[in-house]
């Protein structure tokens, strides 16, 4: 007697693929003996359908439920078995055996008696050639595999056998068998079902065969199994899936003891995983990630069910099961096949920029000798000193400790949040760990190339064409903005001006790629730190950026994340005071500038001056000509060439372009109406420059993309351009090479020698400084060890309006010092931990003069300090009670508050950093655009490309001239190249192909 | 040829540049041109007043006759006793009176007096004292006021002469508890006057040093003494007498004027009767005409203008100058009707300044019978007291330098006037001597004293309390 087979089919969607499998099974050589269906939730017609099968048992269920469950579903509605051989064939309606198949599985558990789990085949449905999945095993680490996943089936794994276990759908279990396991655990719906369920066999002491000569077609549409639909989404639930069930498994596997132990580590393992997702760029997963965790965590009742199950039936011993795991070795080659395989994604993926053949180089030998020429004098200095720029702390832990909300040690001292420009700072402090100011000099020496490498690179994303990369490079590193904030000595204008390119062509790179999205929301929050004036335009771009973006909007939205997260506690701490606008001050030590009339920032000047043409030869071209007039002939070209970008072919990148450059014209004279810091009795107008470097930005693009779409003569017009920017910015030049600037080498120190030397041994000694200010009053602040530092200011300090109980007392102390009073100074000198007084710098200034006067006959004349004389800075005097290490010149402890602060804002920004860092090509799928793909063919005649590449393209796409959408999609200043792309992500290879071969 | 499609596209384009020239260039116009909204505010500070300390005023004491005695004919001895009023608010707060010793006087008669008040018993500024004295001796004689001045470390007398008939004694009080040592260097008509005696006086605490003027910088006719200490501060004052052939003929005792500053103002400047001399002579001779003194101490040229004022604000005279470097002035003020004026000096350097006024004896060919040195003083803070020593023709007079009127009220007891004082111009309010006055309201006033009779002037300031005592504005960030 035959046994008895009833074969299951798990019915959802209907249609042909079910009506191919009912006639498969028709088909059979080896027909079922009973046909047992489950209905989820289908429509009438397909309910016909199969009900014309005349199927002996129907389920019919309103909702779709996992295969295992539905397959159990129905399984208690059959009859007992028979006789031990009696079995359950599960198929699903995208499960379409071969006719042979069937004989094939009952002749393989006929023959081999242990045998209780014959499984098939799987094979691709549209191209049976290929193998779906075939058998499933763990690795070592109990990671789910298939023995054969997506290979070309040329008999080359017929000889398989035993396997550990086995895709759910096409399995023929001895129903016997099924019953004494219980079935599918219904803890793991997807994946690892029949894996499980082959486990579980042999455990029971029984086996599970592959049966090669058993080939089913599989749709794998997702009712049995994880199936395969496209898209990033069922790729993460996917993840998400896999992982949830392999930690139950993990829980169920493990020895009781050790359960416990792995269900502590769950969290932990999440964490280090998700840091691994972000190096691997697959950051969606990791919400999945965490989910899975907690979802198995807090379902111990499912393990409980499930290692009881196991329990019962048990026979063999876990080890047994080692010999049917997968080789390490096995292991080893399918992650270096699949390592290679990205290699194989990645090859000529990375455009040929051709740095030296379009005159990269020419750019960067011309800016490095600019810079050497201009900062020659600082060359030779150790430091640089002047305007906005201070020493930096000695150590690295200091400068980081200033960037971490906490204590702010400026001011007299207070609890608050840190500026994120601390933290730019205390990065390029640790740059040069063995001297941390020396950063400051670095950045001045290499700020002009730098400027000009970003903007060649800014300008290759917009041409090919080496005259105009070479305007982008030179017109950037020469921009006045950038020169105007090193002769003003404002370290974070000059670090806005040198990041400002890369930001754009890593938001370009955004489009396709998580690593440089990343890295752009890294640069994004660096900008922002050093000029928070900036932050409304780039936010403003950043929304425009979002909808021309396309698909790619998902890489973008996360680009003001770390900035957000390094402001927060500022914005929070300025909102709380009543004044947002604050949040705007510029960074670092507030210092007065001239305010730019709106017409010198129309003309890029931020300094107040016209291009200082008014002193340029001493005053001589000012005599004959008006410098206005100078200046806005020598800028006209480069404004002319921007504005006839609306003339030219490219119109929509060009305008976005010029839209840009308003942006960055509102952004600066807005910041020209702002006062909110102080610094004594003078208002801190908010610096025009970073605003200014953002028009420019816009303007060079534009003029870029206008003369790329010339025929002829963009070189002439692009040499026109860069000859009258670099002779309106000749007499700043001159004026840095000369030393006639606020900038110039770091004197030796900032406090008098005795101060310093106090402060070798004392750190934290308090020097009260009086100036003397213009109107007769005097300013007073305190500066520790030997003297203030870049990294220790903060905005909070800057930007009070009221006086707090600590500055209260400065002001009560140093108004009293400075005159005849009965005041006891020992209370608030202790309070304070205050031991030297220092009054000055002088001033010519009568009133200033007076008060000087009058504060040093004062202390002279004040019994509780002693006059140690004249230094350089001005009389010095030391409180006759001051002791060193005062506990008020302590720092405190930070407070939990601080703790939690620095924690989440470490996490924002190492999770970006993690996702910046390349690791390898390959790993995220290409992105791009058709358009840009074709472009790494190879071109016949390469250098012919680059002098006439826009009349080619557009020769070579067959478009007519205004359908410009490559050429914009390569050539806008925000990342809207995604917005040409095609909708699905597996074609654009072949689009890209047949758009190139219709040429 | 190109089509008309081209040409339409060509027109447009160009069309569109122009018109986005335009926009660009609107842009930045409306830019300058509208008036754009300022987000500004003001940086914090605060007024710190200074903790109370002790208020200390030293009067210059008796006047002195130099060579009464033949035999010691640079020995100074004193003559009388000053009448002394001493003023202060609260009027009950406990004010001690302790006489200085005077070593210098060859008659060892009592010093002047040093007023004090601890902490917190005044107000600082709160507490005046004055002096006045007449004399009519062979070789003084006249009517002399002073105020108790603040001791200082730094101060400058303007006023005397030492040439023919004229002479001049520094009186330098210590009331402090240490030694101070003081150096006087005299600046005249030719410059710095070498006088190495003048540095290094050593003035012992509780005591008071003259010094004769001639004895340091002899036939100077427009000394300036800049009077600096180390130690405890001094309080100096300068006493300015006339002998004319046989006759005395005036003395004043002057007090520090204010300390270097590009404006002075300088109130109550009383001229008795019309005489003077052009503003433009350069050999002005003698006492018996209104001038100015002045100087620079910078050491640098500067230019300098003084307008003279009535008390409607008016200008009655106005001269500019140049000054040389280095060198002290008596500049001429030209013809003035005889009444009160108020004396502006805006120059553009620092510089120190005073003014002298005479008055003529009775008789046909009169000769001057008394003489008054007007000071700079500072602006008034907003409360003062006054002690108005007896004298003939007393009165307070109020300058308003500033450009709005002010209301000031002076109180002597019970008695309480209001006075407006308006922009520009001064007001006179006549006072009795022995009057202790209590101003309120006064702020950024200059106020002094005056006295005149038929045969008798002089002036002493109402100074603000010292730089050293008023409040400051700090600025703590």
């Amino acid at each position: 007697m035959f046994p008895r087979v009833t074969a299951v089919v798990v019915v959802q969607h209907g249609g042909d693929r079910l009506r191919t499998t009912l006639e498969a099974l028709r088909e059979q050589t080896r027909r079922p003996d009973d046909l047992a269906v489950v209905l989820m939730g289908v429509d009438d017609a397909t309910r016909r359908t199969v009900e014309a099968q005349r199927p002996a048992h129907v389920v019919s269920l309103g909702e779709a439920l996992p295969f295992g469950e539905a397959v159990e579903l129905v399984a208690r509605t059959l009859p007992d078995p028979a006789e031990d051989r009696d079995a359950l064939w599960l198929l699903t309606e995208d499960a379409a055996p071969d006719p042979d198949a069937l004989e094939a599985l009952v002749a393989a558990l006929e023959n081999a008696r242990s045998a209780v789990v014959a499984a098939p085949k799987l094979v691709d449905w549209d191209d049976p050639r290929r193998m779906v999945r075939f058998g499933r095993t763990v690795t070592r680490w109990g990671r789910s595999v298939a023995v054969v996943d997506g290979e070309l089936d040329q008999g080359q794994h017929d000889e398989l056998s035993d396997v550990l276990g086995a895709d759910s759908a096409g399995l023929l279990v001895r129903h016997v068998v099924w019953r004494d396991l219980d079935g599918f655990d219904p803890a793991l719906p997807v994946v690892d079902d029949g894996l499980d369920l082959g486990i579980r066999a042999r455990l029971a002491g029984h086996r599970v065969i592959a049966v090669p000569a058993a080939r089913i077609r599989f749709g794998d549409v997702g009712i049995a199994g994880p199936g395969s639909e496209p898209g990033g989404r069922a790729a993460r639930r996917r993840a998400r899936e896999s992982r949830t069930e392999r930690l139950h498994r993990r829980l169920v596997a493990a020895p009781v003891v050790l359960a416990p132990l792995h269900w502590l580590t769950l969290l932990p393992l999440a964490v280090l995983r998700s840091l691994r997702h972000l190096l691997a760029k697959t950051p969606g997963a990791i919400p999945g990630e965490f989910r899975a965790a907690v979802e198995v965590m807090v379902t111990p009742q499912r393990v409980v069910r499930s290692r009881r199950v196991i329990a019962r039936t048990r026979t063999a011993r876990w080890s047994s099961l080692a010999p049917l795991r997968m080789r390490p070795d096995e292991v080893r080659v399918r992650r270096q096949q699949a390592a290679e395989a990205r290699r194989q994604r990645a090859r000529g993926r990375a455009d040929d920029l051709m740095f030296l053949q379009t005159g990269g180089g020419w750019v960067l030998l011309a800016t490095v000798a600019a810079s050497v020429v201009v900062f020659a004098p600082l060359v030779a200095s150790g430091g640089v000193a002047g305007g906005g720029l201070l020493p930096l702390s000695d150590d690295v832990g200091t400068l980081w400790r200033n960037a971490a909300a906490g204590w702010r040690d400026v001011g007299g001292g207070f609890e608050g949040a840190a500026d994120p420009f601390a933290g730019v700072v205390a990065v390029l402090g640790t740059g040069a760990f063995w001297s941390p100011s020396f950063a400051l000099l670095a950045l001045w020496l290499v700020a002009i190339p730098l400027s000009g490498l970003g903007g060649w690179f800014a300008a290759a994303r917009l041409t090919e064409r080496a005259a105009l990369r070479v305007l982008g490079g030179l017109g950037w590193a020469l921009a006045p903005p950038l020169l105007d904030a090193l002769a003003a000595g404002r370290p974070g204008a000059v670090i806005v001006h040198v990041l400002l390119p890369w930001l754009a062509v890593l938001m370009f790179a955004a489009a396709t790629s998580w690593a440089a999205a990343a890295a752009a929301s890294l640069v994004f929050a660096a900008i922002v730190a050093c000029a928070p004036s900036a932050a409304p335009a780039l936010v403003v771009a950043w929304l425009v950026a979002l909808p021309l973006s396309g698909r790619a909007a998902v890489r973008l939205a996360g680009i003001p994340l770390p900035a957000l997260a390094l402001f927060l506690p500022l914005i929070v701490q300025q909102v709380q005071r009543g004044a947002p606008l604050s949040l705007l001050a510029d960074p670092g030590l507030p210092h007065g500038a001239a305010e730019p009339t709106p017409v010198q920032v129309a003309l890029g000047q931020a300094s107040g001056t016209w291009g200082r043409w008014d002193e340029a030869l001493g005053g001589i071209v000012a005599e004959f000509v008006p410098p206005v007039v100078v200046l806005a002939v020598l800028i006209a070209p480069l404004v002319l060439a921007a504005i006839s970008v609306v003339g030219s072919r490219r119109l929509r990148g060009g305008l976005l372009a010029l839209a840009l450059a308003i942006l960055g014209f509102a952004t600066a004279v807005g910041a020209t109406l702002v006062h909110v810091a102080f610094t004594g009795e003078r208002v801190v107008p908010v610096w025009a420059g970073a605003g200014i470097s953002l028009m420019w930005l816009g303007l060079l693009a534009a003029a870029v993309v206008a003369l790329s779409t010339l025929r002829w003569g963009a070189a002439a017009a692009a040499t026109v351009v860069i000859a009258g920017g670099i002779v309106a910015v000749a007499p700043t030049l001159a004026a840095l090479a000369l030393g006639q600037t606020a900038v110039g080498p770091a004197p030796e120190r900032t406090l008098p020698a005795f101060v310093e030397a106090e402060a070798a041994t004392d750190p934290r000694v308090g020097t009260l400084r009086i100036e003397p200010t213009a109107d007769g009053g005097l300013r007073a602040t305190i500066e520790r060890g030997s003297g203030a530092t870049l990294d220790e200011q903060s905005t909070l300090a800057s930007t009070r309006r009221e006086l707090t109980p600590t500055t209260e007392e400065i002001a009560t102390l140093a108004g009293n010092l400075v005159s005849r009073s009965g005041f006891d100074a020992a209370p608030a000198v202790d309070d304070l931990g205050l031991s030297f007084v220092l009054l000055g710098p002088g001033s010519e200034d009568g009133r200033a003069a007076a008060v000087e006067a009058r504060a040093r006959a004062a202390l002279d004349g004040n019994p509780q300090v002693a006059a140690i004389g004249e230094t350089d800075f001005g009389p010095l005097w030391r409180f006759t009670d001051a002791e060193a290490d005062a506990p008020g010149a302590r720092l405190p402890e930070p407070g939990p508050i601080a703790g939690w602060i620095v924690a989440g804002q470490l996490l924002v920004v190492g999770a970006a950093l993690l996702l910046s860092i390349p690791t390898g090509g390959g790993r995220e799928p290409d992105r791009r655009p058709p358009s840009r793909r074709r472009r790494r063919r190879p071109r016949p005649v390469p250098d012919a490309a680059a002098a006439s590449s826009a009349a080619e393209d557009d020769a070579v796409t067959g478009t007519p001239p205004e359908d410009d959408t490559d050429e914009d999609a390569a050539a806008e200043p925000v990342p809207a190249s995604a917005a040409a792309r095609p909708t699905s992500p597996g074609e654009p290879d072949e689009e890209g192909d047949r758009r190139a071969d219709d040429a | 040829m190109p089509t008309t499609r081209e040409v339409l596209r060509a027109t447009g384009r160009a069309a569109a540049v122009v018109g986005v020239a335009a926009i660009v260039t609107g842009l930045v116009g409306a830019a300058s041109l509208l008036p754009l909204p300022v987000v500004a505010a003001a940086p914090p500070s605060t007024i710190v007043q200074p903790a109370e300390s002790r208020q200390l005023r030293v009067c210059p004491g008796p006047l002195l006759s130099l060579a009464d005695d033949a035999a010691a004919a640079t020995a100074a001895r004193s003559i009388g006793e000053p009448d002394l009023v001493v003023a202060a608010d609260p009027a009950d707060a406990e004010v001690a009176q302790v006489d200085l010793a005077a070593p210098d006087d060859a008659a060892g008669a009592a010093g002047p007096v040093a007023l004090s008040a601890e902490p917190g018993a005044v107000m600082s500024g709160m507490l005046a004292g004055a002096q006045s004295q007449s004399a009519d001796t062979e070789s003084l004689r006249g009517f002399a006021a002073a105020d108790c001045a603040e001791p200082a470390s730094d101060s400058w007398l303007v006023a005397g002469a030492t040439d023919v008939g004229r002479s001049g004694l520094v009186l330098l009080a210590n009331p402090g508890e240490v030694a101070s040592t003081v150096d006087l260097r005299v600046i005249g008509e030719t410059g710095p006057v070498e006088a190495p005696a003048g540095l290094g006086i050593v003035v012992a605490p509780g005591t008071q040093r003259v010094v004769s003027l001639a004895g340091l910088a002899p036939n100077v006719r427009t000394p300036v003494v800049h009077v600096t200490s180390t130690g405890a501060p001094i309080a100096a004052a300068l006493q300015h007498s006339v002998v004319l052939g046989l006759d005395p003929a005036g003395l004043e005792l002057s007090t520090p004027t204010a300390l270097p500053a590009a404006q002075q103002v300088l109130p109550g400047f009383v001229v008795v009767d019309r005489r003077g001399v052009a503003t433009d002579e350069d050999h002005a001779d003698g006492d018996d005409h209104p001038a100015l003194r002045i100087y620079a101490p910078e050491g640098v040229e500067a230019s300098a203008s003084v307008e003279v004022r009535d008390e409607d604000g008016a200008p009655a005279a106005q001269v500019e100058v140049e000054l040389a470097p280095g060198q002290a002035t008596d500049l001429p003020l030209g013809t003035l009707d005889p009444g009160t004026y108020t004396i502006l000096v805006d120059a553009d350097a620092p510089v120190v300044v005073a003014a002298r006024s005479t008055v003529l004896g009775p008789g046909d060919d009169p000769i001057v019978a008394d003489l008054a040195w007007t000071t700079a003083t500072g602006p008034l803070l907003d409360g003062a007291t006054v002690a108005v020593p007896p004298g003939p023709g007393a009165a307070l007079e109020l300058a308003n330098p500033t450009e709005v009127d002010v209301e000031a009220i002076v109180s002597a007891g019970a008695d309480e006037r209001s006075v407006v004082v308006p922009a520009g111009g001064a007001a006179s309010v006549p006072v009795g001597g022995g009057d202790r006055l209590v101003l309120a309201g006064v702020d950024g006033l200059h106020a002094a004293v005056t006295f005149r009779g038929d045969d008798a002037l002089a002036w002493m300031p109402v100074p603000p309390p010292g730089p050293l005592d008023a409040p400051v504005r700090v600025f703590p960030q």
